[in-house]
Parts: C-alpha cells; structure tokens; sequence
C-alpha cells in the first residue's frame, strides 16, 4: 500500500547513512593523522593513513591478500557448515533426549563464554598443527551456540503453534517441517548470526597462531617484520569482511524473516 | 443422530502441588447439526473441556464418542478455532487455510480448489497472499474459521473466537457465523464467557458451574435466525442465563481472592 513511499524512505534513509559514516571515516582518518604528526609514537608503532594505504597496494599487488582472504574464508565456511550441521542435529537431540538437553543446557553459559583460543593448544595436541587443529578450533567455538539456540528456539515456540497443529492432523516428521522448523526460524536465524560471529573470532585466533597461510596469519607476520601497516591493513580487512558478511548477508536475512512474520515494528 | 457424547468426563490439574479437580463429571450429548454454546466463569474448566474434546488434553476418566466410537487423538474432524487464532505467522492466508488439507496429503489443486471456497465464504478472497500480520483481529477470525471449515469437520470447535474483536466486529462476525451455520449445517461446539454471545448463537446453551465444574443449567433458545446482539426478545434468556451464572461467579472471585 505504501510501497513506493517507504522505497523513498528506504533510500533516502541509505543515502543518510553512507554521508554519516563517510562524515565519521573522515573525521577518523584526520584525528588519526593529526596525531601520526604530533609524533607520539614513533613510525614503525604508529603508520600513517597513507603508509596503511600503501601496505594495502603492497598486498594487494601480488594478490596475496586476495589469496588470504579466500583460504580465510574457505576455512571458516567448511567449518561453520559441519558447526551448523552437527550443531542443529545435537540440538533437535537435546529438544528429544530432555534430561540431557537439560543437563547441556545448564553449562551452556560455560560453553558459551569458553574463549576460542583457549581450544587452540587442545587441538594442537589433540589434532595435530594442521589445517584439521585450525577446523576443530572453529568448529568447537561455534557449535555450542548453534546447539542451545536449536534448542532454545524450539522450545519457545509457543504451544499455541503446536496445539493448532496438531488440531489440523500434522504429526510426526510433518509437524516438524512444517511447524517447528518455520515456527523456530526468527530465532534459529539470531543463534546462526552469533555463532558466525564465534566462528569469526576463532578463525582469526586459530590463523595467528597455528597457520601458515591466510587473514591470521598475514596479521602476524606483519608483527614479526615490525611492518604495522600490514598489520593495521589486515585488522582492517578482517573489520571489513566481518562487517559485510553480517550486513550483507545475515542481517538481511533476518530482516528478511521478521518482515515476512511482522516482528518489525518500523514498517 | 447423536454426533459427539462426552460421558462423565473427569479432569484435575497439578497447581503448585496440589491437584485441583477442573470437572467433575460431564455429560454432555450434541446432535448432528446443533449449534451448542459452552458458558460459564472464567477459569471454571470450559476450554479444558473443549480441549479434551478436541483430543488437545487427556481426560482423567471419561470419553468422548464421535458418530458412536471413542476418540483420543487430536484429529480434522475436530477442528478448532482459538482465541488468539493461531494461524501461522510464516504462512499466506491462503496457506493457512490450506495448511489441514496439506498434512492430509490432498493434491495441490484440490486443495486451491477448497481453500478458493472458503475464502470466498469468509470474503477474504482479496487478502489470499497477505500475510497475518497484515490482518485485522477480525479478519484473522475469519481466516482461522475459513481454515478449520476447509478441512470439512464433523464438528466445529470454537474457544472464546471472539473474546478478542472490538464490538463492532463482534457483532459483524456473530451474524455472519450464524449463516454459515445455516449454509454449512455443521455441528458446533461455542464456548464463551459472554452471555449475549452464546444467546445470539446456540440452539442450546450449557451453563457451566465454577470449579470442580459440572453442567449446571441448559437452556433452549428457540428463535428465529439470524439474531441480532440489538434484540430486545433475547433479553429473557438473557437474564435467566445471567441469573444461573451470577452465583458462580461469586463462587469463582471468593475462589480467587482466598
């Protein structure tokens, strides 16, 4: 009814928010730079805006964080997609086993808040220093989150949902795909966001220091060679993907879902 | 013929340890085609009861006969419509009322075929790709009345549809429910806690008594159709509904505030 309106909106609301963050990249780079001048710190702790620019030219140039940035990210899909897979099995479990999902779910703070890299000597032993150690690593940070938003999700799906289900003759498997599993998306979808964002820190922990190849471990080379332009390129880029990612691709999603559902009060 | 007997139907309930007993023995024997309201206190057990008779909860002793044999699963010969409508926030309207015919395993087409029906019924026909959100509380009534009509119940179950409408609406959907009644010759069970609600709908309406709840009055209401929530002719059942209730609700706030 009001679509042509609130498309004008959309865009009008776009447009402002790319002058604002324009506004306060500038206002960064200058503060920035002001003090690069001031001379504080001396070059090799502090670069330049434009000595950061030139490491980005540098890597780029030889393609190398291109390179990167495709095992980086090759390794966090594998990863997240066992994490996913075995996370959502181990969750529906835990909804049809219920005192384990109980006894999971009571030390699920612990396994939530567990720091990724406090995996990473564990693997090293347990794995090996391969590129199977970095996968487990990932794996571990992430599917604890995957698991207690399954099962969290399908717990609060409102008994209403379920009632009127099973008025209308669903059962069995046909209940659970045509019910549980829309009924849990809004949430299941906010448990997959923040288990990407494990994944993400995990990757970049377990790169650092197990990796001889990809975003983790460019960052560290550059503080082994004292070159802290590379270093502030790849935090950069690291800042960048995890940005766009979610942006782009599982905050749109969920939009996608609650506008559908009618959860967004803004519309 | 009689179409759903419920035979001494006992439940109780576990409330903080104690177990309170919701009803006390109901009988209960609806014809085929009888449009029965269910009222009653709030809280005296009346949607429990309708619940067991959808399958949705277990009686402790009793049972419930459909067309002479005893039911205890939920099933779409018992279809029911809510309160809060239930529909399914992730589905079009026309899914929706689709949704029963789909879990049958009736083919796509036919399916369409029933669900245009319906829609048409209810006149929501326009609103066939909405989503329920998009919907007024009333249309999502008629959404969720089209949904459980589509799947051609042997009776009809109604919890409190319209205890959420404005006046307005209520009035509206009381007439039309009345005509598709008519048209339709379903059995149905109402259960409400507004009187004037299940004097303008049942053929018969059962008074419920507070907790443990048994029947406690049943009234006849032989008038013409449609009635209308304005007519002052209903004022006498009314009143005699009115004066059976009063005393259970006192029953039922002393229960509350002890």
């Amino acid at each position: 009814m009001t679509g042509t309106t609130s498309k004008k909106g959309n865009l009008h609301n776009n447009l402002g928010d790319a002058a604002n963050i324009t506004l306060f990249l500038a206002i960064f780079i200058g503060i920035w730079q002001i003090v690069f001048m001031i001379g504080i710190w001396p070059t090799i702790s502090l670069p330049s805006p434009i000595m950061v620019a030139q490491s980005f030219v540098k890597l780029g140039s030889n393609y190398s964080i291109f390179y990167n940035i495709g095992i980086t990210l090759g390794r966090l899909v594998a990863a997240f997609s066992i994490s996913a897979f075995l996370g959502t099995i181990i969750g529906i479990a835990m909804i049809k086993f219920r005192s384990f999902g109980k006894a999971l779910n009571s030390i699920s703070a612990g396994l939530l808040s567990f720091p990724s890299i406090a995996w990473v000597p564990f693997s090293i032993l347990f794995i090996g220093f391969n590129e199977f150690g970095i996968l487990f690593v990932v794996i571990m940070s992430s599917i604890f989150s995957i698991m207690i938003s399954t099962y969290s999700s399908i717990r609060n799906i409102p008994p209403l949902y379920i009632n009127a289900a099973r008025n209308m003759g669903a059962k069995g498997f046909s209940s659970f795909r045509y019910v549980t599993i829309p009924a849990a998306t809004p949430s299941l979808i906010m448990g997959i966001r923040q288990a990407w964002s494990f994944a993400w820190h995990a990757i970049i922990g377990a790169e650092i220091l197990m990796s001889i190849v990809g975003l983790g471990h460019i960052l560290s080379v550059g503080r082994e060679f004292l070159d802290m332009g590379q270093v502030i390129a790849s935090m950069i880029t690291i800042f960048a993907i995890g940005l766009l990612v979610d942006r782009f691709l599982l905050h749109k999603l969920e939009e996608r879902v609650r506008k559908k559902w009618g959860l967004d009060p803004h519309q | 013929m009689t179409k759903l007997q419920a035979r001494n139907i006992v439940k109780q309930f576990d409330h903080n340890g104690n177990s309170v007993l919701a009803l006390d023995g109901i009988n209960l024997n609806v014809e085929e085609g009888d449009f029965v309201c269910i009222v009653g206190p709030s809280g005296c057990g009346k949607s429990t009861f309708l619940n067991i008779v959808a399958g949705l909860e277990t009686p402790d002793s009793g049972e419930i006969l459909l067309n002479g044999k005893p039911i205890s699963n939920p099933g779409p010969d018992r279809t029911m419509v809510f309160q809060e409508g239930a529909l399914f926030p992730w589905l079009k309207v026309v899914d929706n009322v689709e949704f029963g015919l789909k879990m049958a395993g009736i083919p796509k087409d036919e399916r369409s075929q029933i669900s245009q029906r319906y829609l048409d019924i209810m006149q929501l026909s326009k609103f066939a790709d909405s989503y329920t959100h998009q919907l007024s509380m009333g249309m999502k009534q008629r959404v969720a009345i089209a949904r459980a009509l589509a799947m051609d119940p042997e009776v009809l179950l109604m919890d409190e549809p319209f205890a959420a409408l404005d006046s307005q609406t209520r009035d509206l959907l009381l007439v039309e429910l009345q005509l598709i009644w008519e048209r339709t010759k379903k059995t149905i069970i109402f259960v409400t806690h507004n009187i004037s609600e299940s004097v303008i709908l049942g053929n018969r309406v059962i008074v419920f008594k507070n907790r443990p709840s048994k029947i406690k009055k049943e009234i006849i209401i032989d008038y013409r159709r449609p009635r209308l929530t304005e007519d002052e002719n209903l004022q006498k059942y009314y009143h005699e509904i009115l004066n059976e209730l009063k005393t259970e609700v006192k029953a039922r706030i002393k229960d509350e505030y002890q």
